[in-house]
């Protein structure tokens, strides 16, 4: 038990910077969220009417979750419990990844393992940090909310639910370390799961039956699979209800103790799904060159990423269509839409809009991960062989950046087509599947502004190029889903590149935005092109 | 001789924040050396070789290969170059016959029946996925590739630390190959015998600068020829021949070591010393390097003379 204390306590120190930020960055968005709404919306008939409107809206209510009264601390549980969900689950599965098969990956369980400890000593000691993390997150999320004047109980429990989803997945990525061959095959799978979490309660939410005052929405039977609608069911500030939060707690113990049992099982380095161990003894067409490497190394992964975005793109063309007919059975709900909906555009065509987005933020999310693969091959001295070749780091750096753009688009264009695919075949009406199709690709723009200001990052101060294109991402994502609910300048707003991009097919294409945004991506990564000559290799 | 240097630095100095890993190293390399390049670990040799490639800009002082500044023009330097890093590191995912292929490839392409010949000699497995290789595995893939093309230079970091023996014995036959072939090698390790099998030439480096340089035969003049004699004789007396270091003495048994420099005299000292039994152990590397590898403020523990006469001893061996 000792050595657990201790191993946990140096697992710790490791993570004390970056647990810090997840943590302060969770617990702020919430406090931010609560301030919002007890300073903007002070009135009961702004909250009323800000409930109705979203209540209206299915798209709205996939992406953030059901509204539940118009309450102070209902509407900020409302706006802000899924997004902190969604990061609670990431914050747990990276913090398990790095200290399980990270570290199995690198060799450094070896030398802990010599050691005089058990075998599962060290799994025990992440669990352990994950729980610490997650109280800790709890406790933060309910400051924060009690601190913007929420009532305590409700604040309370907030937290503990946004905290023990947080649990769950610190022990559904001790499961998925176990099987998966590599950390990267792991962080991969268990995000992808945080995701799925996210969308099964997305689908859930979108199709939930409003009441008859439109200010509470019941959610459908799909939110009852994901943690993440477990969580939403405790409703803290209305109709308090423990029951999920031990139903999360139970699944995370019961999670624990299966990746323990599969550990125990299993040889060091060993996995319960092995990765192919030979291969072809010549590089033929492949990685004969440094183009060739780069895209050698991310087709795998770009694969996995267009998977997701075609099962993102499947949904959104899937689900408008039966959220229209379900919707079409409240015609007080249908007359209320009549009225918001700008212009004459379809109920289809607003969630397939809605959840376009989406799909760009994931094309920017998997350009930053190809990019930041150059900083590994440096961090890991792979890059110091490379580059002692006639290869120039320019060239080097060229098609990590090519292969970006291209992972970029595609996994854009993969969400586009299986959207457009599933619309067509379900006969939904809306736009055209070549306009929805557009619509996907209308985001690549924006999202190639994040791959481009990552590798500048890496250009400049390497080891900065990590955290900064993934808080770029966030801060995107923040500026974008809660910048008018903050009241943030317009000017803040458009710091974000997907204010830039059109909403398409409920907007019209805008040239101007897209061409702006290519071109500060194509300035960002010549600068990155010119500065990476400049500095030393870190060894 | 009139050639150009193939490796010259001049005044090398190199600072990572506070840290100084280079302070002025003066290094030349002639075409068709094997030169060793010797020194504890942290003295600076890695970071020389990076300085050497291009990837790390030296913070003052000059460093050419064939004449060419390798910071201002990697490409054109790397172009005759092949290098083995100390710590080789592969993509997990590749198999290791594809990891030779991209980095002879990117140098021109692999001679093919040099390449099969190293696979074969190497008793490397090119089918496995780099992620299952030992560290001997993944050095083996970086000397084929490295190996499996000519270069003019090769630079070496320590590349047989991860060998077997068999293994090594072939990593020393093919560098024997390619410097007949006329190439030069600027082979860092800390193997003596290694060193003493392949180099022509040795540097040693200690906190950032060179501390010797010369031929092997150079640096054997440098060393002390150590003496176990029996005598009937003061041990003070002897210790006072200049040339004598580390004098011990148990009863009749006396023991030393002699400068090379101070040999006759110290024989002539001997020969009036009533000498009844003697042996001589030849001048070793091993003790140069090791004079030169530990520390120079924290004496050693058989050292029983006074410090000073040490320092004095170790001046007359600078140059």
């Amino acid at each position: 038990m000792n050595a657990v204390v201790r191993l946990a306590l140096l697992q710790a120190r490791r993570d004390r910077g970056i647990l810090a930020a997840w943590i302060l960055g969770i617990a702020g968005l919430g406090y931010a969220a609560a301030t919002a709404v007890t300073t903007q919306f002070g009135a009961d008939g702004e909250r009323a009417a800000l409930v109705a409107v979203a209540a209206a809206s299915p798209a709205f209510l996939f992406l953030r979750g059901l509204p539940d009264g118009i309450s102070t601390g209902a509407v900020t549980f409302f706006q802000g419990y899924s997004f902190t969900a969604v990061l609670a689950g990431l914050m747990g599965t990276f913090l398990v990844v790095r200290h399980t098969r990270a570290d199995e990956d690198l060799g450094r369980f070896e030398l802990l393992g010599s050691t005089p400890v058990s075998r599962t000593a060290s799994l025990y000691a992440t669990l352990l940090l994950g729980s610490g993390a997650n109280l800790v997150l709890a406790l933060a999320v309910a400051a924060g909310f009690a601190g913007a004047g929420l009532p305590a109980t409700g604040s309370f429990l907030a937290g503990a639910a946004v905290g023990l989803v947080g649990l769950f997945f610190v022990g559904l990525a001790a499961v998925v370390a176990q099987i998966m061959p590599s950390a990267r095959s792991t962080n991969g799978t268990a995000a992808a799961l945080v995701g799925a979490a996210y969308l099964i309660r997305g689908a859930g939410d979108a199709l939930g039956t409003a009441n008859m005052s439109l200010l509470q929405v019941t959610p459908a039977l799909p939110s009852l699979f994901s943690p993440i609608g477990w969580g939403q069911r405790v409703r803290p500030f209305t109709d308090a209800d423990p029951l999920p939060l031990l139903m999360l707690g139970g699944a995370a113990v019961v999670l624990g103790g299966a990746a323990v049992a599969l550990r125990s099982g299993r040889d060091l380095g060993a996995s319960y799904i092995t990765a192919d161990e030979s291969g072809a003894e010549r590089a033929g067409g492949g990685p004969a060159s440094v183009g060739g490497l780069a895209w050698r190394l991310q087709r795998g992964t770009l694969a996995g990423w267009c998977f997701s975005a075609a099962v993102l793109g499947g949904v959104a063309g899937g689900l408008g269509p039966v959220v229209r007919d379900a919707l079409a059975k409240n015609p007080s709900l249908m007359e209320l839409m009549s009225r918001l909906v700008p212009g004459d555009a379809t109920m289809v065509d607003l969630f397939t809009t809605a959840m376009l987005g989406i799909a760009g933020v994931l094309a920017a999310a998997a350009g930053i991960q190809a990019v930041l693969r150059l900083r590994a091959e440096e961090a890991e001295g792979r890059a110091e062989m490379l580059l002692a070749v006639p290869a120039s780091r320019f060239r080097w750096l060229g098609a990590a950046l090519a292969v970006a753009a291209i992972t970029t688009t595609a996994v854009a264009a993969a969400a586009g087509a299986s959207a457009a695919a599933v619309l067509a075949v379900m006969e939904a009406g809306g736009s055209s599947p070549g306009v929805v199709f557009a619509a996907a690709l209308a985001h690549v723009p924006a999202a190639l502004v994040f791959p481009a200001v990552t590798v500048l990052v890496f250009a400049l101060a390497p080891r900065w190029s990590s955290p900064f294109g993934w808080a770029a991402l966030a801060v995107a994502l923040v500026l974008g889903q809660f910048g008018e609910l903050l009241g943030l300048p317009v000017w803040l707003q458009d710091l974000s590149p997907f204010r830039h991009s059109s909403a398409m097919p409920v907007e019209a294409f805008d040239p101007g935005g897209a061409l702006l945004m290519a071109a500060v991506a194509l300035a960002a990564g010549a600068a990155a092109g010119r500065l990476i000559r400049k500095r030393d290799l870190a060894a | 001789m009139h050639a150009e240097p193939v490796v010259h630095t001049q005044g090398l100095a190199k600072n990572f924040g506070r840290t100084a890993a280079l302070a002025g190293l003066d290094l030349t390399v002639m075409p068709g050396e094997v030169h060793g390049f010797l020194g504890p670990n942290g003295a600076g040799k890695s970071t020389t070789l990076r300085i050497l490639l291009g990837l790390v800009r030296p913070t003052s002082g000059t460093a050419q290969v064939f004449g060419i500044d390798p910071w201002a023009e990697p490409v054109r330097a790397h172009r005759d170059i092949a290098y083995v890093p100390g710590d080789v590191t592969l993509w997990p995912n590749l198999t290791g016959g594809e990891v030779v292929d991209l980095l002879a490839g990117l140098r021109g392409g692999a001679d093919e029946s040099l390449r099969r010949q190293l696979i074969d000699e190497f008793d490397f497995d090119p089918r496995k996925k780099a992620r299952t290789y030992s560290k001997g595995n993944r050095q083996k893939a970086a000397l084929i590739a490295a190996f499996s093309r000519p270069a003019k230079l090769y630079l070496l970091d320590e590349p047989s630390s991860g060998l077997d023996p068999v293994m090594d014995a072939v990593f020393r036959r093919h560098v024997r190959r390619v410097a007949a072939e006329g190439a030069t090698v600027l082979l860092s390790s800390h193997i003596l015998a290694e060193v003493e099998q392949l180099c022509s030439r040795v540097t040693i480096i200690r906190a950032g600068t060179a501390v010797e340089s010369g031929t092997l035969a150079e640096l054997r003049h440098l060393t002390r020829t150590r003496f176990r004699v029996t005598a009937d004789v003061q041990p003070e007396e002897l210790a006072a021949v200049p040339g004598i270091h580390d004098l011990r003495a148990e009863g009749k048994a006396i023991e030393f070591d002699a400068d090379a420099a101070h040999l006759g005299a110290i024989l002539e000292a001997l020969a009036s010393a009533g000498v009844t039994g003697i042996t001589a152990t030849p001048p070793s590397l091993e003790e140069l390097f090791l004079r030169h590898y530990s520390d120079q403020s924290s004496p050693q523990p058989d050292v029983q003379q006074n410090a000073a006469q040490q320092d004095a001893a170790r001046q007359s061996h600078a140059r």
